[in-house]
């Protein structure tokens, strides 16, 4: 076991310098000068561009830190790859740069939306691990019962909803509608995290976001718990504990749920490492201070450091988080654990 | 043999009717019958038919009876902007004095013409890469398949929102960046299904027989996976659909006027409050639609019998 | 299920004056399909005492397996439906029984072993826990007791180390070792009845031999009777007392091991016969295979359901549903011509004169 998470780790490193290696190429390709962005409407004088670019490492520059030009007196540009080197410097020291837009270290914007990221994508898999399981559960011991068809047709549904939508559906629903028949009375905080003049409670502005943002994958989690159930109750040692005289619950609750739950299992972990990399749609839609929206805006504000920044977390966090979901699936597969064939059907 | 079922089905039809009298069906015409006795799958049919219908003749009646969807005439704007649903516009209109209806009809062509450009080049990129990989083996199945897995363990939004923001939107851009995204699926479920019909004597007999490479891939190997293949093409337009919609939603689809039914939904989340039809209406066309691929999809994996391995 | 005190095990009760300890009274279940009918048992009757064993034999998709599942009320009802006909244990119908008395039998009275011991035991779990399982449901043992007893009873099947064995899983095992592990699981609670569907089937042919002996040896300890299905009439050449041959879903030829093998009066128990390696080796005889297939059980022939297969076969035996011909020693046998000796003459030779040759050995 040690050997083969020495081996998974030493897998990250060609990934983690390939994704970084792209998202530098990146910057290149793309159009748009991050630069001239920054001022927004207003056109930055030429002093103060040179400055931005020299402070961010953009153009060469002699040991008094001042802009080296070439006979046309334009900046020499610093290469590609010096930059890389720069970057990935930076990066052992944990620094991670400077953002071009909000002038603040990445590490500091990190430290302050990272958490909101990690809070609502805790609530929303709690969410979806027990409402997913349970339904799953339910609908498949009670096949072709009311319940199966409730549970069948609500995650058909959900899987083809856009989370966006559902997310300002709920907004509508709970915060406007419920709003005006209750008086106000009911009501849920249309937008998240809403800071300590909300007339909401805290924990409050983390409802409807968890709801958008689990309800997806909830769905899956519920249809690949109630196949996997329904394959399991059909193997041999199904039938083997039933002619022990095992009654059928026991036979659901100590045979079959261990074996059914092992893909249901690795299905919710990828999906948290899938969370954790930040909701784009759910944070947009919440105005969630989370890390999806800021690299989001930072894509289109060509804010380089913040994407490079939040990818290269985003990237680190799924792959610690798919390691973690292999160990786990080895501790619940003696099969796995212990080598040997597999006679997995 | 029994490669030679699936390319020929008259001879299929002969060896069936010889062991089994009672019954004289194909793969495909048994699969058919039983797709027909799914009343979800028909239901998912025939909506798609509609949706298709409406989208392709809406410049013969939609644009006379509603108006364009992409009109901004000012002088009428302020009388007709922003009106509730009523006889005259039977889904209102948005604030620029447009018809929601007619808006959602033309939405209909994009979300459409998404769904199926996406998924024919995910189809065709993930098939090479899975003929790649499951039938060369060694190393070209270890790049591409981690490959794959870099590419599926990253959001998979974030990655497509960078693609555009690369190769800049439009609608032709948004079919190439979530088609180009969209390849691992096919090409892992095309690799297995070739790794287990490579198994079987009669590739090996084809071998024996002197049978190139490409074309054991393309005549014994392809027919056999084709139906999970069709299975998951299926789902998968459902998937870009929903994709389009979260890229146009995020202002990086289709570029306006051009009607979308996810930037139509973002042009109405100001306006939730007190227009909230403006975004519930093209949602539901999307859920509908998306929908309606999902449980076509559902019936042709219970009607072919195709084993996935998740939901 | 937590072990009801007051309930009695029925093994522990007496058989009632003049009936047996299993008795299967023209049983007939039928499965209804989006196809049709399909009539999987039809008929089925026999009789079974303790230290007994009866051979079940017939090609797959005879309905030999069903009927066990019957008996052990492991079929899902519906799509299958008891037609008629009972099953009697120690006197008390089993069909009748509520599933919560059901639950008492299976394992306890009646124990079952299936065909593939790669995939009849569970994957993650340790062997230890699965054999004692049904001891801590019908025994009331504690975790450890049943561990205890679940070590002795895998030395007791032949497991080398058992203490440490105990501990492993399932996937750590030989596909040989596991089905003495499923022996050892259904004789934990000492049933009376083991059925042991096509046991040997997915095993090399050397282990085989052993858990066939195996199985004799514990009925020896024990004195349970043995229900052996199979598709191969030598596997219970040696082992069965009695023998109910199978074709179509009914009973074609029963009776004891002797009246099959050496007095047969069915032709497809002749040609069961005849497609016995061992047998034809011996006798030089080329094998001889069984023609054709068995019928949809959904679409049976009119007549006698084995007329399209039978080399003898007549108009007669085509029209006409054969009877039941019955000896008095319980010999019996559903063909038209069971009691012709002229037609009977056609039975395999081999076996009549080793009739001959063993009857001249015990005069």
């Amino acid at each position: 076991m040690g050997k083969y998470i020495v081996k998974r780790v030493l897998q990250f490193i060609p990934v983690f310098l390939g994704v970084t290696l792209i998202l530098f190429a990146l910057q290149n390709i793309v159009p748009g000068d991050p630069i001239k962005l920054i001022g927004g409407d207003k056109a930055l004088s030429p002093e103060v561009e040179l400055q931005l670019r020299v402070r961010y490492h953009l153009v060469q520059t002699d040991e008094d830190g001042n802009a080296i030009l070439d006979e046309n007196g334009d900046p020499v540009q610093t290469s590609l790859v010096d930059r890389y080197l720069y970057y990935m410097n930076g990066l052992l020291h944990g620094d991670l740069g400077n953002s071009y837009q909000r002038k603040l270290p990445v590490t500091e914007i990190f430290a302050q939306k990272y958490p909101y990221t990690v809070k609502l994508a805790a609530c929303a898999i709690v969410l979806e691990a027990i409402m997913g399981i349970g339904a799953g559960i339910i609908s498949a011991v009670k096949r072709y019962s009311f319940w199966d068809i409730l549970v069948t047709l609500t995650t058909s549904i959900l899987v083809a909803v856009p989370a966006f939508w559902l997310g300002m559906l709920l907004q509508l629903f709970f915060g406007v509608i419920l709003k005006d028949a209750t008086g106000g009375a009911i009501s849920m905080p249309i937008s998240g995290a809403g800071g300590s003049s909300s007339q909401y409670q805290d924990w409050m502005h983390y409802v409807l976001p968890t709801i958008t943002l689990a309800s997806v994958s909830t769905a899956y989690a519920a249809r690949i718990m109630r196949s996997q159930l329904l394959d399991v109750m059909n193997q041999d040692y199904i039938r083997t504990a039933k002619a022990k005289g095992l009654s059928n619950r026991a036979i659901i609750v100590k045979h079959a749920l261990k074996n059914a739950l092992i893909p249901v299992v690795t299905y919710i972990g990828v999906d948290f490492g899938g969370m954790l990399s930040g909701a784009i749609l759910t944070e947009t839609v919440f105005n969630w201070p989370g890390i999806g929206y800021e690299v989001y805006r930072a894509i289109s504000m060509r804010d380089w450091p913040i994407v490079m920044g939040g990818v290269t977390l985003i990237v680190v966090v799924v792959m610690v988080i798919n390691l973690l979901v292999d160990i786990s699936y080895a501790f619940l597969d003696p099969r796995i654990r212990l080598g040997g064939p597999s006679d997995k059907a | 043999m029994q490669e030679t079922d699936s390319q020929s089905q008259e001879q299929a039809t002969a060896t069936k009717v010889a062991s089994a009298p009672a019954k004289s069906r194909t793969l495909w015409g048994d699969a058919f019958k039983r797709l027909r006795k799914n009343k979800l799958a028909v239901i998912g049919v025939c909506w798609i038919i509609i949706v298709v219908v409406v989208a392709l003749t809406a410049d013969l009646w939609a644009k006379p009876w509603l108006g364009s969807p992409t009109a901004s005439d000012s002088t009428t704007m302020a009388e007709t902007s922003l009106l509730a649903p009523c006889a005259e516009h039977p889904f209102g209109t948005d604030a620029l004095g447009r018809d929601i209806l007619v808006r959602v009809i033309y939405g209909a062509r994009v979300s459409l013409s998404v769904g199926i450009m996406a998924t024919a080049i995910s189809t065709l990129i993930g098939l090479v890469m899975g003929a790649l990989a499951g039938f060369y083996g060694g190393i070209w199945d270890t790049i591409i398949m981690r490959c794959a897995d870099i590419f599926l363990a990253f959001p998979y939004v974030l990655f497509v929102v960078a693609m555009i923001a690369v190769i800049g939107r439009g609608l032709q851009n948004v079919f190439i960046a979530i088609g180009i995204l969209g390849w691992p699926s096919i090409a892992r479920v095309f690799r297995s299904a070739i790794l287990t019909v490579k198994e079987n004597d009669y590739v090996d007999a084809a071998r024996a027989m002197g049978a190139s490479d490409a074309r054991i891939v393309v005549r014994h190997i392809f027919p056999n996976s084709v139906a999970s293949i069709v299975v998951y093409a299926t789902m998968n337009i459902g998937g870009a659909i929903l994709t389009e919609s979260a890229l146009s939603f995020l202002g990086m689809g289709v570029i306006p006027p051009t009607p979308s039914w996810g930037s139509m939904i973002q042009d109405g989340q100001q306006y939730l409050l007190t227009a909230p039809w403006m975004m519930i209406m093209p949602g539901l066309a999307i859920l509908s639609t998306v929908l309606a691929f999902t449980l076509l999809g559902d019936g042709l994996r219970d009607a072919l019998d195709v084993k996935m391995k998740d939901a | 299920m937590k072990k009801n005190k007051n309930y009695v095990d029925l093994k522990d009760q007496p058989v009632p004056e003049g009936q047996h300890l299993l008795e299967v009274d023209d049983l007939k279940m039928y499965f209804h399909t989006e196809d049709g009918v399909v009539r999987a048992v039809d008929g089925v009757s026999y009789t079974l005492d303790r230290g007994e064993t009866l051979g079940v034999v017939g090609e797959s998709g005879s309905g030999k397996s069903v009927t066990a599942m019957t008996i052990m009320g492991l079929i899902s009802m519906p799509p299958g439906k008891i037609e008629g006909g009972d099953v009697r244990y120690r006197g008390r119908s089993i069909l009748e029984m509520t599933e919560e008395e059901m639950q008492h039998i299976r394992g306890n009275d009646i124990a079952m072993i299936f065909q593939d011991p790669m995939t009849s035991l569970n994957p993650v779990y340790k062997i230890g826990r699965q054999v004692g399982e049904g001891l801590r449901l019908h025994r009331g043992y504690s975790k450890q007791e049943a561990l205890k007893r679940a070590t002795e009873l895998l030395d007791l099947v032949g497991i080398p180390e058992p203490e440490k064995r105990v501990n492993e899983y399932p996937h750590q095992f030989s596909g040989g070792m596991r089905q003495r592990v499923m022996i050892a699981m259904a004789l934990a609670c000492d049933p009376d009845i083991l059925i042991a569907d096509e046991p040997t089937t997915a095993l090399d042919v050397t282990i085989q031999a052993q858990i066939i002996e195996l199985m004799q040896e514990m009925q020896e300890k024990n004195g349970n009777a043995i229900i052996m299905i199979t598709h191969d009439l030598g596997v219970v050449a040696d082992m069965a007392d009695k023998i109910m041959v199978m074709y179509a879903g009914r009973p074609v030829e029963f009776g004891t091991a002797e009246e099959i093998f050496y007095e047969s009066r069915h032709p497809y128990t002749w040609g069961l016969i005849r497609s016995i390696p061992e047998q034809a080796i011996e006798e030089k005889k080329p094998l001889t295979p069984i023609h054709g297939n068995p019928p949809s059980l959904m679409n049976l022939p009119e007549g006698c359901v084995f007329s399209p297969r039978c080399p003898y076969a007549t108009d007669k035996c085509r029209k006409q549903r054969p009877e039941r011909v019955v000896t008095e020693s319980g010999h019996y046998s559903a063909c038209h011509y069971s009691s012709d000796p002229e037609f009977l003459k056609n039975a395999p030779e081999t076996s009549r004169t080793r009739k001959d040759s063993k009857k001249g050995g015990e005069a």
